[in-house]
Order: structure tokens, then C-alpha cells, then sequence
């Protein structure tokens, strides 16, 4: 089971350095503890060869994927091949925070916030097993990189799930709307590389379509968000 | 021969895998494996062959998704590539060619967006399709979701003569992805009329051992195993199976010899597996497996069975003499009655009777759009309670699980409409001990109707076990020396038909005093008589201490467990300490929403309703609001605030409901997550604190269709409306609804929020206002229909 940062939640919460009183703070530890409780973390990937086009775009032939966009062609620059992986936490959660939205809206914005805690903490974990196992003979893993960062396309989104199987293997599927259901899932691609990728390719504000006018509270993403 | 006659005589062999096969055939990845069917028949006939040759009757024609949403984008209808399909499953050699139907691949209500009626449509399609093309089977397969069974075997039995075997996929936690376990499974697919029911995918024979003891211990039909070739490993970033087809024929050959009766291969299987597995089960007889009949009733992922235990049904959703859930039925709102339903879940109820029968509306529609919505808040199953056969049939239809109706009686008319309903929808049935001559005045009497039920039911094909009775109360106010009848023809039934029995307890002390005294005595006779389910109110603290302490006597409490969790140290209420005197203010803006409801009502002492929500509701919610705006309070401070109004408020509504006082709201806005999202935790946030502030507020839900917003505008007046959009992917369809509401001339102002919102969004989706956030959502309200 993943850990949840209690700090992160936090911080999904748009806390910043209120005094939080002892019933609030009891009230998230609760909600953490409920999350641990109900998800059910499932991961899959693969591991899969780059190629480059003509003109440089990278695709990936054996998922039939073709990557679009300047910036996941800088991500994948001097990477030897790519892993696919989606990650979600099951329908079990998205229900609990669904029930108790009728109930108690505090306790589900913190479960909700936790569950976004935990599914970054799920992918964290894979990060670091594939950093130190997988790769294969890669020494390095570039920090994962989705669907909505820069200018890749969301609308890889049923392509990508489609490749790894994800509704057979981990239950997860996405709407016409290109939104992934189970809610608390990701979907990612993780560079492998012989030397350390290049600095500033990592999925930071910089590379982000809503640089500028998001909400920090609802990205999950970038720690540089926290001011 | 048929396949039901064969089935009796020796085990039935599936094929294996097809997707491996297609691969090597030359299927290029990401392709649609169905356009095979019309592009590389061939490939697809020699591969039938293959299985044939290794010893498959059946052949799984490659249809699993051929289903209209998988191939939206294909240049082939689901029409054409099924009658390939099956065409080429035919040339290979197969003895019996099956319909595949997989699941649809995005979910269905209340996790995902799809209906059940549309699930049932895009299945019909299949089915249809099917049917035509000559297949002489349907297998529905590596299903997650009941629900999406359902809709699959309604489609399958309602637009073909053809055999259903149906199988989900159960993970190591011996539940589907979305919760189901393998009793409701059984309990549920048998009871709706498939020819065989198992697991197919996932994991490999020896992991799916537990799962499918369960399935044969319940299933009433024949039980089928499609495992994959072990837990797949993963090799060089991609998955393989790693047992040998001796291996897995072993396995399998063990569950053959428990009584599965329908076996074959799945991910990592081939013929070589098929060939194995028919050389190590031919020669097992058939056996025919003791089934263990019990009475359970479920939702999607929660299974009450009654053998062996008293089971409480909650009684509150009925509108009689209910003020507030009639003009909530009436008014077409759900909102009151999920509460009531939330509520009850956590007041211990086990099921939960629902009844919306009010006389001026269409109660088929009604009942059928409770159950929906409550069975999307609660997972505890449901008792569908109506006296309109029409309003139960449209009820159960789209419920999800196998429900308890209430209910049949002995008459002849209702069993002849309601039984068959609950026969083709797999319910379970309450019979009612009357009839055409009324309530029989002796327990033996109620015993003769009981046992006439029973039997009819049994004609219909609904065996004895999914039938219930209720022996009636009258009350002991008029009629004194029924009521130890009626306990006594518990006793007669449960010994003479061996049926599980329910009771509506209130009944008894109409028209006395200390009603609740009297019917939790009445309730603990009862149960000394044998009862398995009162059905009553759950709230009430009498009928909860009865319940507890009869589950203790009942040896069902084991070590009484829960009794000494929830009654241990009970000391007799001392004086509480001299509780510090809060005002609601200080009340609300610390959040301690348990102090809000006595605050309110001791304050509805001296002050109307409206000064309430006046002189304290939005000062505090401004004050509170203004921190949040300058970031002194983070958003679950203002939510505790919120949580607490929103305590104050249900008293005030209820008080006015008594009283009938009508309130003329600050304002009456729309709200609607836009078609395509379905992220509404935000929307639901700004409705809370509108609703807080006095506003009137008609939430839509989300994934609302442009028509629905456009027609609800129209029809209730609407004049400001609150969109919300989380996903660039869904702005669009924000656009698109506020364009079509201005296209028809309507007079209607928009404010949008949402994370991906910003001012220059709103202005491109052409809303005037841009919500920042919820406070800034009353600022616009305030402003908008002139409030300060």
C-alpha cells in the first residue's frame, strides 16, 4: 500500500500556513486513514521501443502511438525507449467520495484530496521501482510525463489505455470526453535514458498548458506550485 | 443435440485465446481485432480450426467488442463484422458458434455515464446482429460491473431464443473491479434466467479456485471456467502467462471434478491448452453439486443474505403522512430522499423500502428514478415497494443487483401480474397473507395464502427460497386478540414452508400512546416468534436496542462484539457539564456543526425561521467567506462553516414544512456540470453555500445534456444559471450550451467556474460572469437578483 503525504494533502487543500485546529487536523488524518482503507492501487505497464519520424516526431510503434507536440519530442530527446504505464485507484473510492459528498462535504473534499495523494504516491512508487530495477539496461528514468502536459494531445488518451489494456487489466477507461474513469487514475509515459535527460524537460509548470491561471490547489502535479 | 441436453452428459470445451492468435496472424497493434473478421477471414477460420481440431465444441466468435461505442471509429458496423464473425467461426468447423459480448469499455451510471438504457440499446445491437447471423449461443464474458450484465442479459433474452452464459472477471481480492463478490454474482445472474453463469480472465485456474467454489455453492445453473494461463508476469515490459497447458489442464481438470461444467482457455491459453485440458477431463462424470439454497438479496457490491440472521429494513422512504417527502416526490427533488436513505444506511439498515406512491403522479417514472438515485449514493440493496405491478416492473428493471419487490398477495389478479416480473427480473417477492376474501383472522388461515404464494411462485419458475412472507399486523388498538395471530403464523410458516418472513412491526400500536414502546416489544416477540426482517424505522433508538440485544441472544453478534463496542461503559446519562454558551455565530464560523441543530431550534423559540437564516446564517457565512477570501481560512474551514448552516438549515426546513409556511427564496438559480464532464465535487461546493445563503438552487447534476439545460431554462423560468467545466475537453460543450440557450432567444445569465476556467474562457464560452470560486459564485447571485 502507498503512503499519503499528509503535507500533500495539504496542499490539494490550498492550505497555506493557516492555523489548523485540532478537530480539522483529526478530521484529515480520519479521511487519509479512509483512503488507505478503500483504494485499491493497480498498475500496469509496458516497455516499448521509440522511433523517430522523418521530421523528428518520436513515435512508438508497437503501441501504435504516434506523440505529437514539441514537448514531449523534447521529453523523449536522447531517450532509448519509453514505458507506458497507467495506474488508477478504483471505482471503490470515487463511490465513498461520491456517498459522503451528501453527507459531509469537509470530510469528502479531504478524502478526495487524499486520493489525489495517493495515486501520485502510487506513481511515485513506480517511478522509483523503475528507476531502480526496469529500465532495463537504463540507467536513468526521465519524471513521468501525461496526456495534457505542454501540447501533448489529451486525445491520446483512449490510445494509450488502449495499448496497455488498461479496461481488461486494471479496470480503467476513459469517456468520449477523453476523462479517465476510475477519477483517481493516471496515465503516463516515463523516458529511459542512458545519461541523465536533459534538465528542464520534467513536467513543470514551464511545460504546462494551464501556466498562469490554474488553481494550485487542484494540480496534482508540480511541487513548485507550493509557494 | 442441443447445448443444454450436451451439458448434461459431459463437461462443454470452450476455445482459448483469440487476441495472441490475431497477433500472430498479423494483427497490427492498436488495430480493431474485429475488422479482422472482414479483413483476414482466413486468419480468423484457421484459427476456429485449430481449436476445433484441439477438442472445442463451441467457437468464440470474434465479436468481444463489436459494440458500437468500441467501434466508433471503425469503417465497419457492429452488423457487418458480427455476421463475419460468425461466418468465419462457422467455416472453421465449430459444432456451436457463440455471440461474444465484452464489456461496452467506459462505465456505467453512477461511476461512469453510460445508462443503462443505453448499455441496453448498444447490447441489443450485438444481440440482434447475432441472432441473424445464426449464432447458437450468446456468451456475455469478462465482465466488471453487474449492472452492465444486466443490460447485457436483458438485450440477449429480450431479442433472441438463444442460450446466455454469462462470466465476470474477479481479481485477487475475489471481487470484480467494481466490487462484486461471487455470491451476489451467482445469486443475481442465476436468479435472472442465464443458461450458465461463471469467471472467465484476470487470473489463473489455481487464483480463481475460491471464487468459483463460491459460484458452485450458489449457482443455480451450470458453472463455467475461462482462466487465463496464470497471473501474468511481466517480461522485458511486456505481459506474459507463464503455466504449460498440463499445468493448467490440471488445474482445471480439479474444478471439473467439483462440478464445473463449462471450461476453455483465456489471455495465454492456445489450442495446445484446449487439446490438454479435454485429454484430463473427458473421462469425469458429471456430477451434480448440492446447491446451497439461501435467500439474499443485492446491489452491485453488496450481498444481505437472510439465513441465519435478522436483517432490518428501513422504512422511512414512503411518503405516507410525510409532509416533507411528499412535496419532495412532487416536486420531483431527490435530494430529500438520498438523505433519508444515507441516513438509514448509517442507522444499521440492511435494505431499504422504497415507495414514492403519491396518487396525482406517474409512478412508474418516479420509482424507477428513486431507485436510480438512490442506488447511486447508497449500496445497501433495495425493497421496491408499489401496489402498481407497471411502477415495479419500471423500478427493478433498472435497479442494479437482484432487489426485494414489495410486494404479491394471494389474490389471483396480483400474482398473475407481479410474479411474472419478478421471475424475469430475478427478484425477490414478498407475499402478503391476503386474498380476495382479505386478511384471514387465524394463523392457519395466513399459513393456506402463504403456502398458495409459495406455490404459484414455484409455477413461475421462482424457487421457494427467493420468496418471502409477511404474516401482517393489525393493530392492537381495534382488533386486540389478532395480534398473537399473527405471530403464531410466523411460527406456522416458517415451519410448514420453510420461507424467510417479514413484518411491517409499526402497524401494531396505531392509535395508542408510547407507540415506539409498544412496537419494540412487539418486535422482540416477534422475533422469539421466528421474524427475519422487521421493516421499520432505524432510526428510532427502541427498535436499534431490540435489534442489538435479540443479535446477541441469536448467537448472530459472535462474542457480542458489536453489543460491547456500542454499549459498554453506558452509564446513566449524568447531567451534561454546563455546555458553554455559544452564540450560532461563533457557532457556525468555528464549524461545529453538531451544536448547529439545538442552537436553531432552541432559537426557533423566539425568532421566525427567516431572521434565522437573516440575522446569523449569512453574517457568519460573510465573515467566514471574507477570511477564506483573504486567506486566513483554506477551503475545509469555509466547508466546515458550510457543513454547519447547512445542520441549521435542515431544522428550519422542517419546521416550515410543519408549519406549511412558504418562503420565498433570495433567488432561484440553475446548476449543471457541462455534458462530457462528470467532475462535480466543485459544483457541488458552490451549490452548498447558495443553498446556504437562501438561494434557490435546481442542481442538474452532471454530464447534462445542451437539451436538458436548454429545456429547464425554459420551462421553470430560469433566469441566472451556473455552469461548470473542469477539462479544456469539456469547455466546448459549455460553449455549445450557452450558445443553444441564447439560439432559442432565451433571456438567461451565465456564470462558469471550474479548474481550467478563467475570465477569458467565460468570455469565449460567451457567459457574462466568471466564478472564481464559491464566494465569488454568491457575489455574483447577490448582485444579480440585488441583494446588498
Amino acid at each position: 500500500m502507498p503512503g499519503i503525504d499528509k503535507g500533500e494533502v495539504l496542499r490539494y487543500l490550498g492550505h497555506r500556513g493557516q492555523r489548523i485546529d485540532p478537530a480539522l487536523d483529526r478530521l484529515i488524518d480520519e479521511e487519509i486513514a479512509h483512503c488507505l482503507a478503500v483504494a485499491k492501487p493497480r498498475t500496469v505497464y509496458r516497455v516499448v521501443d521509440i522511433s523517430l519520424d522523418p521530421d523528428g516526431a518520436p513515435r512508438l510503434p508497437e503501441a501504435n502511438l504516434e506523440l505529437p507536440g514539441r514537448a514531449i519530442r523534447r521529453y523523449l530527446d536522447g531517450a532509448g525507449r519509453c514505458v507506458l504505464l497507467a495506474a488508477t485507484l478504483g471505482t471503490g473510492i470515487d463511490t465513498e467520495i461520491r456517498m459522503q459528498q451528501r453527507v459531509d462535504m469537509t470530510r469528502s473534499l479531504a478524502l478526495d484530496a487524499a486520493a489525489t495523494a495517493c495515486i501520485e504516491s502510487v506513481c511515485g512508487d513506480f517511478q522509483r521501482e523503475i528507476e531502480m530495477t526496469a529500465g532495463g539496461a537504463y540507467l536513468f528514468a526521465g519524471t513521468r510525463y501525461s496526456p495534457g502536459y505542454g501540447d501533448l494531445p489529451l486525445t491520446l488518451q483512449p490510445e494509450l489505455i488502449q495499448a496497455l489494456d488498461t479496461a481488461r487489466k486494471i479496470g480503467l477507461t476513459c469517456t468520449d470526453s477523453m476523462i479517465l474513469l476510475p477519477r483517481k487514475s493516471v496515465t503516463a509515459l516515463i523516458g529511459l535514458f542512458d545519461r541523465p535527460p536533459g534538465a528542464g524537460v520534467g513536467p513543470g509548470c514551464s511545460g504546462c498548458s494551464l501556466r498562469g491561471r490554474c488553481d494550485f490547489s487542484k494540480c496534482p502535479r508540480e511541487p513548485e506550485h507550493n509557494p | 443435440m442441443n447445448i443444454q441436453a450436451l451439458i448434461q452428459q459431459r463437461p462443454l470445451y470452450f476455445d482459448g485465446a483469440m487476441g495472441t492468435m490475431l497477433q500472430s496472424a498479423g494483427l497490427e497493434p492498436g488495430a480493431l481485432p474485429e475488422e479482422m473478421n472482414i479483413t483476414h477471414p482466413q486468419a480468423l477460420i484457421d484459427i476456429h480450426r485449430a481449436y476445433t481440431e484441439a477438442g472445442a465444441d463451441i467457437a468464440t466468435a470474434n465479436t468481444f467488442q463489436a459494440n458500437e461505442l468500441k467501434l466508433a471509429r471503425s469503417r465497419y458496423s457492429p452488423e457487418e463484422l458480427i455476421a463475419a464473425a460468425v461466418r468465419n467461426a462457422r467455416a472453421g468447423g465449430a459444432r456451436y458458434v457463440a455471440l461474444d459480448m465484452g464489456p461496452l469499455g467506459q462505465l456505467m451510471e453512477p461511476m461512469g455515464t453510460v445508462s443503462f438504457e443505453r448499455a441496453y440499446e448498444i447490447y441489443r445491437r450485438q444481440v440482434a446482429a447475432g441472432a441473424k447471423a445464426g449464432a447458437d449461443l450468446i456468451v456475455i464474458e469478462t465482465l466488471s460491473d453487474l449492472y452492465e450484465a444486466r443490460a447485457a442479459i436483458l438485450a440477449a433474452k429480450e431479442n433472441s431464443g438463444l442460450p446466455v452464459l454469462c462470466s465476470l472477471s474477479f481479481q485477487q481480492d475475489s471481487r470484480t473491479f467494481v466490487g462484486c463478490d461471487p455470491l451476489s454474482a451467482a445469486v443475481t445472474l442465476s436468479a435472472l434466467g442465464v443458461d450458465a453463469l461463471g469467471v472467465n480472465c484476470s487470473l489463473g485456474p489455481v487464483e480463481l479456485l475460491p471464487v468459483v467454489e463460491v459460484l458452485l455453492r450458489h449457482s443455480r445453473v451450470p458453472v463455467l471456467v475461462q482462466a487465463n494461463a496464470g497471473l501474468p508476469a511481466i517480461v522485458n515490459g511486456e505481459t506474459v502467462y507463464n503455466i504449460t497447458p498440463q499445468e493448467y489442464a490440471r488445474a482445471v481438470a480439479a474444478m471439473v471434478g467439483q462440478g464445473v461444467r463449462i471450461v476453455g482457455g483465456c489471455c495465454g491459453t492456445s489450442p495446445a491448452f484446449i487439446s490438454a485440458l479435454r485429454a484430463a477431463t473427458a473421462h469425469i462424470p458429471v456430477r451434480d453439486i448440492p446447491l446451497e439454497r439461501v435467500t439474499a438479496a443485492c446491489s452491485g457490491s453488496r450481498t444481505v443474505v437472510f439465513n441465519g440472521r435478522v436483517s432490518v429494513i428501513g422504512e422511512r422512504i414512503n411518503p405516507t403522512g410525510k409532509k416533507r417527502l411528499k412535496a419532495a416526490i412532487r416536486e420531483n427533488r431527490m435530494d430529500y430522499l438520498l438523505g433519508e436513505a444515507i441516513d438509514q444506511v448509517n442507522a444499521g439498515s440492511d435494505l431499504l423500502d422504497v415507495n414514492v406512491g403519491l396518487p396525482e403522479i406517474d409512478e412508474p417514472a418516479m420509482l424507477a428514478k428513486a431507485v436510480r438515485a438512490i442506488q447511486g449514493v447508497v449500496n445497501t440493496p433495495l425493497q421496491i415497494d408499489s401496489a402498481d405491478p407497471a411502477a415495479i416492473e419500471a423500478a427493478v428493471r433498472v435497479y442494479n443487483g437482484k432487489p426485494l419487490i414489495n410486494s404479491v398477495n394471494g389474490k389471483a389478479a396480483s400474482m398473475a401480474a407481479v410474479l411474472p416480473v419478478a421471475k424475469k427480473y430475478g427478484a425477490l417477492v414478498l407475499g402478503l397473507t391476503l386474498d380476495e376474501s382479505g386478511i384471514p383472522a387465524t394463523a392457519e388461515g395466513r399459513l393456506a395464502v402463504a403456502r398458495k404464494i409459495v406455490d404459484e411462485a414455484g409455477r413461475h419458475g421462482i424457487p421457494r427460497e427467493d420468496v418471502l412472507i409477511d404474516c401482517l399486523v393489525l393493530t392492537a388498538s381495534a382488533q386486540q386478540e389478532q395480534v398473537s395471530e399473527t405471530l403464531r403464523a410466523i411460527r406456522l410458516v416458517k415451519a410448514e414452508l420453510g420461507v424467510h418472513t417479514v413484518l411491517g412491526v409499526s402497524n401494531v400500536s396505531f392509535g395508542l400512546p408510547a407507540r415506539e414502546l409498544l412496537n419494540a416489544s412487539f418486535l422482540a416477540a416477534a422475533f422469539g416468534a421466528g421474524l427475519d426482517a422487521p421493516i421499520l424505522n432505524p432510526l428510532s433508538g427502541r427498535y436499534r436496542e431490540v435489534v442489538d440485544c435479540f443479535r446477541v441472544l441469536n448467537n448472530e453478534d459472535k462474542k457480542a462484539a458489536r453489543f460491547i463496542s456500542r454499549y459498554a461503559g453506558e452509564v446513566p446519562a449524568a447531567p451534561a457539564p454546563a455546555a458553554i454558551e455559544r452564540d450560532l455565530m461563533q457557532i457556525i464560523m468555528e464549524g461545529r456543526r453538531e451544536e448547529a441543530a439545538p442552537k436553531v431550534n432552541e432559537l426557533l423559540g423566539e425568532l421566525q425561521p427567516l431572521d434565522i437564516v437573516n440575522r446569523y446564517f449569512v453574517p457568519a457565512l460573510d465573515a467566514v467567506g471574507a477570511d477564506f477570501e483573504a486567506g486566513k481560512l483554506f477551503l475545509p474551514q469555509l466547508m466546515q462553516a458550510a457543513d454547519t448552516v447547512k445542520n441549521g438549515f435542515e431544522v428550519i426546513r422542517a419546521r416550515m414544512a410543519e408549519t406549511g409556511e412558504k418562503r420565498e427564496p433570495r433567488g432561484r438559480i440553475l446548476m449543471a456540470t457541462v455534458q462530457g464532464d462528470i467532475h462535480d465535487i466543485g459544483k457541488n461546493i458552490v451549490r452548498m453555500i447558495l443553498e446556504n445563503y437562501g438561494y434557490d438552487v435546481l442542481d442538474l447534476g452532471k454530464d447534462v445534456p445542451i437539451a436538458k439545460v436548454v429545456d429547464t431554462i425554459r420551462g421553470e423560468g430560469i433566469r441566472l444559471a451556473g455552469l461548470s467545466a473542469l477539462m479544456t475537453t469539456t469547455v466546448a460543450s459549455m460553449k455549445e450550451t450557452i450558445t443553444a440557450v441564447r439560439a432559442v432567444g432565451l433571456d438567461c445569465v451565465f456564470f462558469v467556474g471550474g479548474a481550467v476556467l478563467s475570465p477569458k474562457y467565460a468570455d469565449y464560452v460567451g457567459a457574462e460572469y466568471y466564478a472564481r470560486d464559491a464566494m465569488d459564485s454568491v457575489a455574483i447571485a447577490n448582485r444579480f437578483f440585488g441583494h446588498k
